[in-house]
């Protein structure tokens, strides 16, 4: 029995159905569910979170939880299935310390929401860009630019005339 | 007496920051009380460029994630794009893979052993590396032509063989290398200045270390045994004979000891990889691939097809980069081009230990702590 | 003056086509006015102006130390003992905008990166120079179609030299110094005030 039929076994409300990823356990788990579901993993020895994965489908939005356990030597993957219109799961970085970083870049880069979460801000991207770049409906054509305010922070426009030398 | 805590701004254009890095340090006197890491100077959009270029097209994109160590991110996109469309690799091509993975390990750990010691206000150490690491370049030249961003490996092999009079220089590398890395110990290891700065200095436990989700040389130096390599073996590495080296210690002395120990590991690597390479094709016939040219006035010619399609799908692969554990998650959806590349870069996933690292200590300890995890910029922000 | 090697006693201002490799030193440019100052024990000195600050200026150039990607680890490699940057008097890496003359813009201009990228060269003293190092920096590069990387730093400060290649190899770099030499030699001092052309 893998781990995902092992997670299944101890939580059968959360999980959804198992699967493969390839040669990785998959399990799909309900989306409220996230939070205990990921406590449970940590129990079963799954002590390294390796990446946190936004995707977006157009249609729905996966985030996608790759464990490692270095005691067993096993794979795990978690699933989430979020709507399209406010992506939002609960934040595991009370669990995982990395998870933190993973998810601020996530919510930045793919725009989910981390509900819980200590400190949700922009992390690649400066605050205040336009956008999620990653979605698949992210507008590429209009171009933003940064500058520097007073007090050394970043501040985002459309408008480069003060940073451009022509134009 | 109370002293007021003082805001101190550190990069992005600072010489001990190795790229575009900023501190925000909270400063107590001498003491760090706090330290904020802001990041993005160098974020270049890698993944979304991934997705609107081919599988092949991708490839030279990896190489400019962690520069210092190019052939490993080739080698993990590569494998991740091959277990996605189950393509088997020829065992020759994968000895040379082997080959350039491990010359590579060395050439990044002279780097970071020529700037830890630069960070600390010595200048022997990084003429040192640096003299080696032209020598090894000399051999990825002789290779693929290149010198830093090499794009040499290829969906289900390599680009070109091994050209004439490669293992002989290889193995002239190798012996002149094996008395360099006692020189550099003897330089290094037993000097007092070096020893004060680093012992004790950036303390993290086994426990800690995997919760903070640091990987590779700095997760060993706090006394995990775990070596991907090892424990979810790939490519050839289960018929090698090597040893994952580890530290108990848990500080920056540890992890530096570690990569001065891989160092020698790969050298040995090296020397069992040259003297069994094995003859045969350097990329797959199979599957996706043409029938070999025959009488073909190169390798290239016996091509690979450009564009190529695999099956719809998801994957994650995690190979063992030498900075820690290189992942690419990459979704297809039975397009020419990847529907998302995801690239978990262990940079990114060891800098967030940092901060629990140096707090309580002075700059100077900052500077010695962060050198030791090996961060590069292109990998945290890609 | 003393610090000219050379036993000038030996030279004689040069008539015929010079053959040995002191005397075809002697027939170019400024040494010759050195040597024949130095002839007259150093009392006067005959140059144009232009001439002298030019060698000056180009003789020890001051780089700043910035990388930004890829590029700055040929920087790097540039600098140490194989390829030895010193031979050109710029190993004098500058931490401090304020004591350079020349930047290397070696590397990804990101949009985040570009206002600090112009407030260092702002900061820096004038007379200053800029190389462009790499595709990245000329152009955008690989990086072109991105949508955080600037296309080209020529968009936000003023470039010399351009050097092409990603990474350009160190022996690429050297030739871009030698360019950036040759450019200030030609220039009148005040160019870059618009003084004189
Ligand atoms: S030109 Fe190439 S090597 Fe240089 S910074 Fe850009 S991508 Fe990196």
């Amino acid at each position: 029995m893998n781990a995902a039929e092992e997670l299944k076994q101890a939580m059968p409300a959360a999980v959804v159905s198992t699967g493969m990823l390839i040669d990785k356990p998959l399990a799909i788990i309900k989306k409220e569910e996230i939070l205990k579901a990921a406590g449970k993993v940590k129990e079963m020895g799954f002590d390294n979170l390796s990446v946190i994965t936004g995707i977006d489908y157009r249609d729905r939005f996966e985030v996608i939880y790759n464990f490692f356990s270095y005691k067993k030597k096993e794979n795990l993957v978690l699933k989430v299935v979020l709507d399209h219109e406010a992506p939002s799961v609960d934040s595991v970085a009370s669990i995982w310390k990395v998870a933190d970083w993973l998810e601020r870049e996530t919510y930045d880069l793919v725009g989910i929401k981390f509900t819980g979460h200590p400190n949700l801000v922009r992390i690649l991207l400066p605050d205040g860009w336009n956008g999620h770049p990653l979605r698949k409906d992210y507008d590429m054509e209009t171009e933003q630019f940064v500058t520097m305010g007073e007090d050394g922070e970043d501040i985002v426009s459309t408008d480069g005339s003060n940073l451009l030398r022509r134009r | 007496m109370e002293t007021d805590e003082l805001l101190l701004n550190m990069g992005p254009v600072h010489p001990a920051t190795h790229g575009v890095l900023r501190f925000k340090l909270r400063m107590d006197g001498e003491i760090i009380r706090d330290c904020e890491i802001v990041m993005g100077y160098l974020h270049r959009g890698t993944e979304k460029l991934g997705e609107m270029k081919t599988y092949l097209q991708f490839i030279p994109y990896t190489d400019r994630l962690d520069y210092l160590s190019a052939m490993p991110n080739n080698y993990a996109y590569v494998k991740a794009v091959e277990e996605l469309a189950d393509i088997e690799v020829p065992l020759r091509a994968e000895y040379i893979r082997v080959l350039t993975l491990e010359l590579n390990r060395i050439i990044n750990h002279l780097v970071f052993m020529g700037s830890l010691i630069l960070d600390l206000g010595a200048n022997t150490a990084i003429m040192w590396g640096f003299r080696e690491r032209e020598k090894a370049l000399q051999l990825y030249e002789m290779l693929c032509g290149a010198r830093m961003t090499f794009s040499y490996m290829r969906i289900g092999g390599v680009r070109e063989d091994l050209p004439e009079g490669f293992i002989p220089k290889l193995n002239d590398f190798i012996k002149d290398m094996e008395k360099r890395i006692v020189d550099y110990e003897q330089l290094i290891n037993g000097n007092e200045i070096f020893l004060l700065r680093m012992k004790n200095i950036g303390v993290i436990n086994a426990d800690e270390a995997i919760n903070y989700g640091m990987t590779g040389p700095s997760l060993r130096g706090s006394g995990v045994n775990y070596d991907i390599r090892k424990l979810e073996p790939y490519s050839i590495y289960p018929d090698i004979d090597f040893k994952a080296c580890v530290r108990k210690e848990c500080d920056s002395y540890a992890r530096y000891l570690v990569r001065m120990d891989e160092m020698k590991e790969s050298l040995h690597i090296l020397r069992q990889v040259a003297d069994t390479m094995p003859a045969g094709d350097i990329i797959t016939t199979q599957k996706y691939g043409i029938a070999p040219m025959t009488g073909a006035p190169s390798a290239v010619m016996t091509y690979f097809p450009r564009i190529f399609t695999p099956p719809v799908g998801e994957v994650y692969t995690r190979t063992e980069a030498p900075k820690g554990e290189l992942g690419f998650y990459v979704v297809s959806d039975g397009t020419t081009k990847p529907y998302r590349v995801k690239i978990r870069s262990p940079s990114f996933c060891n800098l967030v230990a940092l901060p629990k690292m140096i707090v309580g200590l002075k700059i100077p300890d900052l500077i010695a702590a962060f050198g030791t995890i090996d961060i590069v910029l292109g990998d945290v922000d890609r | 003056m003393d610090s000219v090697t050379i036993d000038t006693t030996k030279i004689k201002p040069a008539k015929k086509k010079p053959e040995t490799a002191l005397e075809k030193l002697n027939d170019t440019g400024l040494i010759n006015t050195l040597l024949a100052a130095r002839e007259r024990e150093g009392m006067i000195l005959f140059s144009t102006v232009d001439q002298f600050i030019n060698w000056g200026r180009f003789s020890s150039l001051w780089p700043v130390t910035s990388g930004l990607a890829c590029c700055a680890i040929e920087m790097m490699a540039v600098t140490m003992a194989h390829h030895d940057l010193a031979r050109f008097g710029m190993e004098a890496f500058r931490a401090s905008p304020r004591q350079a003359d020349l930047m290397f813009v070696a590397g990804t201009v990101t949009k985040r990166m570009a206002p600090r990228v112009k407030q260092l060269y702002e900061m820096m003293a004038e007379p200053k120079w800029v190389i462009s190092i790499g595709s990245c920096a000329n152009t955008g590069g690989p990086y072109i179609e991105s949508y955080s990387v600037l296309k080209g730093v020529d968009n936000i400060i003023p470039v010399d030299v351009y050097v092409p290649g990603c990474p350009p190899r160190p022996e690429a770099w050297l030739y871009g110094i030698i360019q950036l030499r040759e450019k200030i030699k030609s220039q009148g001092y005040g160019a870059k005030w618009g003084l004189n052309k």
